[in-house]
Parts: structure tokens; C-alpha cells; sequence
């Protein structure tokens, strides 16, 4: 069976003897190899976070082109991967929200993020194209409904409203981590309340610094954006003391977590001995 | 089974026993990809169509994933294969329905719309430059003239009318189940219809559903004779079903 893709796997427009895309598959390691990326939706608004590698050491952070993009004031878009296919992505964004407001209102979040999968999806089609190489999140206020919501796009052209969004490398621990936080409106537990904005930007900190390895991965920047009440529901970045400050608290809460793991050890050998 | 490696490459090469390999691995992607099965039947003033619906994950928000469409008020489509693909279907169907209506006048006839996308797809059977979209279409509407109407569309171009039909991994056993009552659906109405689509999706798949684990949805023929709206059922209306399906197994 030919289920390495071997010959199968050049071209958008081939299938494999089993119904696969190989073309599509690999864009979306394309993707798994690139810095993570997440987006999570809280009660007051939508936060973004990128963990931005620094490639060369002689790079000036803070520099390198933000991977958190406005498309209209209430919507934003950060990419993953491959930095020209983000652009370009941005750019369409833009121009499809550009359009809308000519229609004489501002493009609802689910329209944008349809228009941008179908676009992402075309170049899954045909032979002479290739998919883009980058996942793209779009966190976005609807002025009509009065509604924040997140939404991923995938290579592949899936797009899906999301509680809590991940990609890249990091991205399976990463949803393991988000889904013990409290998004999901129908999930809230007795006394509970969802998770606002304030704290989901350190909690989003907290989980690209755990998952990010001194050893092995390059340095890196946090880049943080949000769209949510306070903003006047305006995309931002993130104000750098707060980024500090909640870097601040992830690295305390990571190093706590250690010491209570090798406390909890000791506990269980102990209970096995009884 | 000598697969002609050499020809299976290109949708346009036909291989030395006339087969389209290309072709065949679009319908296995079609009806793979997605894992789900998709049903819909007529009655005699209604149609109805129901599939699973599967939440990739808990972070997914559910309401976003939907394999049901409204193409117009009046005409709806169950959509399976590759989800993207699907997505795409949706947004052309929704093109040529709307640009149907403004150049003749009138609504675009449900046969009428599973011509179209028909005649689409065989383009990309013909042309290497395209490949052709994986995903099974069944249209649903009520046709002025023709009645409850379930078209079935795949990514070689066919399309024909059923009187039911399935698409999906499921597809032939859920057929199957469809084939024994054909005469049956004939007389059934709405209430009818809906439950025995939603029995037959659970037999084929050899479980039972709560009402959040499905989607259904219909259109029945409105007052005057002409089409009613498409609509989902919610899950309150859905458990409704269930039960009603429980008690009658029951007695």
C-alpha cells in the first residue's frame, strides 16, 4: 500500500490509492515544526499569543515583522509558520474585510473566517499551487451580535469556532493544558465563573514558557494581543507590563509545579507501601 | 489485482482497462475521510436528512462544526467527505442558487442545482488542472412541479434522484436498510420520515444516539403546495424523536 505517499505526495491535485492528500498532510507539519501559537476565548474577550523564536542571535527583538496582525480593528489574525504565507494570508484578510464595510457593515467573524478557508482551501485544488504552509487564528468581534469568538484555520481549509485554539509545536500539550481551563459555556462548574481576559493572558503565558525548552529550542519572544472589553473591543497588543508581569507569574507557577511534583512522588511511594 | 501504477497519477490518463483511477480514490477519499454517514429519504410531502455529528474536540465550539447547510430557505444539503471540500460544495451551491433566482426570476429547482454541481465536478474528471472535490452531495428541496425531491451528487458527476439514499463509510448497509422500506417511505410523513432516517442511521451503526450526537434536519411542503423552509431540528426536538423511537421499540 502506498500509505508513505511515494509518488502520491508531489502534487495538491493527486490523490492516494487511499483517499489521502499527502500534499495537504505535509503542509500541516509544515506547520507542527513552526512556534506555537494560542488563542483562547474567555467571558470578556479573545486573547492571542505567539511564541515568536528568535532565529539569529544577532536579531533585534521586537523587530521582526508582529505575527499578530489587525485585519479591521475588531478582528485579528496571527499566523504560524512560514512568514510570507502569513502575509499574504493577512492581506486577504484585510482586503475581504475592507470589502465588507462597503456593504455597509463590518464583516461578521464566521463570514471572514469562511472567506479566508475558502481561500486557503483553493490552493489545495490545483496542481500548479500549494497549500499554505500556516494555520491562521482569527479572533474577532461581531458588532451585530455583540458576540467575540475565535476561530482557526487549518492548511487543509477546515475552519472551526474554537473555546480554546492551539498550533505549532506545542500544540498537543498545549490543548491538554487549556482544556482544564474554564471556556466552555456549558461547562462551567458549580460556584464557578469562566475564565476572563486578565487571567487568561497569564495562563497563556504559563503554557508557552512550560512548553518551551531552555535546552532545545531557540530564545524566544512572547508576542500577546487581545480583543475584549476593555480594548473597546479593538485588537491590541497586549501592554508590555502586563506581558512582563504575567511572564513574571508563569515562571513562578512553572517552578512552584516542579517542586509540587517531587513532592507528589514521595507521596505515592509513600501510599504504596501501605 | 494489477493496480497500473503508471496510470493512476493523473485524473486525465485513463488507464489501459478504462479505468479513472484518480476518480476512484476521490470517492474512496469521499467516503473515508470523514469517518461519518450521511441519510436522507423523502416522504410524501417532506424530506429529511440526517448524519452524525462528530466534535473533533472539547475545544471545538459544537455549534461550528455542521455537515447540514441551508442553500436556500427552501433547499438544503448533507454534505460528506474531506470537510474543506464540503465547504467549498456549500459555497458554490449557494452561488449558483442565489445567481439562479436573480438571472430567471425564480427559485432554482433542486434538480436544477444537482445539475449544476453535477456538471462541475465532471469538469474536474476531464481537466488535470483541478482535482475533483471529495465530498457526496445530497440535495434536498421540495420541487413545485416534481414534489419532495433527494438528489445525490458525487465527485464523478452523477447525480440522480432517490427515493433515498446514504453516503459516507456506511454508506451500503444504510442503503441496504433504505432498499427494504422503499415502498413504505412512499406514504410517510414528516414525523414518520425523520424517525425512520434516524433508525436507520443507528442500525447501520449498531449504537444509540442522544440528542446532541446527531443532526437532523428537513424541509416538508408549505401551504399552497409549493416548498417550505429548511430547518434543522434542535436537540430538544431530537430527544423528542428518540423517545418516541424508544417507546415504539418498547411496545
Amino acid at each position: 500500500m502506498a500509505s508513505s505517499g511515494s509518488g502520491y505526495d508531489l502534487s495538491s491535485s493527486t490523490f492516494s490509492p487511499d483517499g489521502r492528500i499527502f500534499q495537504i498532510e505535509y503542509a500541516a507539519k509544515a506547520v507542527e515544526n513552526a512556534g506555537t501559537a494560542l488563542g483562547l476565548r474567555c467571558a470578556d474577550g479573545v486573547v492571542l499569543a505567539v511564541e515568536k523564536p528568535l532565529v539569529n542571535r544577532m536579531l533585534v527583538a521586537r523587530t521582526t515583522g508582529g505575527y499578530t496582525r489587525s485585519t479591521s480593528t475588531r478582528a485579528s489574525r496571527s499566523r504560524v509558520s512560514s512568514a510570507t504565507a502569513g502575509r499574504s494570508l493577512t492581506g486577504r484578510g484585510r482586503r475581504r474585510a475592507i470589502t465588507r464595510r462597503h456593504h455597509g457593515t463590518k464583516i461578521p467573524p464566521a463570514t471572514l473566517s469562511s472567506r479566508i478557508s475558502a481561500y486557503v482551501h483553493y490552493f489545495t485544488l490545483h496542481g500548479a499551487l500549494r497549500p499554505f504552509g500556516a494555520s491562521t487564528l482569527v479572533a474577532a468581534y461581531d458588532t451585530g451580535t455583540k458576540r467575540h469568538s475565535l476561530h482557526m484555520i487549518e492548511p487543509s481549509g477546515v475552519c472551526y469556532e474554537y473555546y480554546g485554539a492551539a498550533a505549532g509545536r506545542g500544540r498537543q500539550p498545549a490543548r491538554t493544558e487549556m482544556e482544564k481551563l474554564v471556556v466552555n459555556p456549558s461547562r462551567v462548574p458549580e460556584g464557578g465563573e469562566m475564565i476572563s481576559v486578565s487571567e487568561g493572558v497569564r495562563q497563556l503565558a504559563k503554557i508557552i514558557h512550560s512548553l518551551h525548552d531552555d535546552a532545545k529550542d531557540k530564545p524566544f519572544e512572547l508576542e500577546m494581543s487581545w480583543l475584549c472589553e476593555g480594548s473597546g473591543w479593538k485588537h491590541e497588543g497586549v501592554p508590555r507590563e502586563i506581558i512582563a508581569g504575567a511572564v513574571e507569574w508563569a515562571k513562578k507557577e512553572i517552578e512552584n509545579e516542579g517542586e509540587n511534583d517531587e513532592e507528589g512522588d514521595d507521596d505515592e511511594d509513600d501510599e504504596m507501601e501501605e | 489485482m494489477s493496480r497500473d501504477s503508471n496510470y493512476d497519477h493523473h485524473i486525465s490518463i485513463f488507464s489501459p482497462q478504462g479505468r479513472l483511477y484518480q476518480m476512484e480514490y476521490a470517492f474512496k477519499a469521499a467516503s473515508s475521510a470523514s469517518g461519518l454517514t450521511g441519510i436522507a429519504l423523502r416522504g410524501r410531502d417532506s424530506c429529511v436528512v440526517v448524519t452524525q455529528r462528530r466534535v473533533p474536540d472539547r475545544l471545538v465550539v459544537p455549534s461550528s462544526v455542521s455537515h447540514v447547510h441551508a442553500i436556500t430557505s427552501r433547499i438544503g444539503v448533507l454534505a460528506t467527505g474531506m470537510t474543506s471540500d464540503c465547504h467549498a460544495a456549500v459555497q458554490r451551491m449557494r452561488y449558483e442558487a442565489a445567481d439562479f433566482e436573480f438571472r430567471y426570476g425564480y427559485p432554482m429547482p433542486p434538480s436544477s442545482l444537482a445539475r449544476r454541481m453535477a456538471d462541475l465536478a465532471q469538469v474536474n474528471t476531464q481537466s488535470a488542472s483541478m482535482r475533483p472535490l471529495a465530498c457526496v452531495l445530497l440535495i434536498v428541496g421540495i420541487d413545485d412541479e416534481m414534489g419532495p425531491q433527494v438528489l445525490k451528487v458525487d465527485p464523478a458527476g452523477h447525480y440522480l434522484p432517490f427515493v433515498g439514499a446514504a453516503s459516507g463509510s456506511k454508506e451500503q448497509e444504510a442503503t441496504n436498510f433504505l432498499e427494504k422500506r422503499v415502498d413504505d417511505l412512499k406514504g410517510y410523513g414528516l414525523d414518520e420520515a425523520v424517525r425512520t432516517a434516524i433508525v436507520c442511521l443507528g442500525s447501520v451503526l449498531g449504537s444509540d444516539f442522544r440528542g446532541n450526537e446527531i443532526e437532523v434536519a428537513f424541509v416538508q411542503r408549505g401551504k399552497g403546495g409549493g416548498g417550505g423552509k429548511f430547518r434543522s431540528l434542535t436537540e430538544e426536538e431530537i430527544e423528542e424523536h428518540l423517545n418516541a423511537i424508544a417507546d415504539d421499540a418498547d411496545a
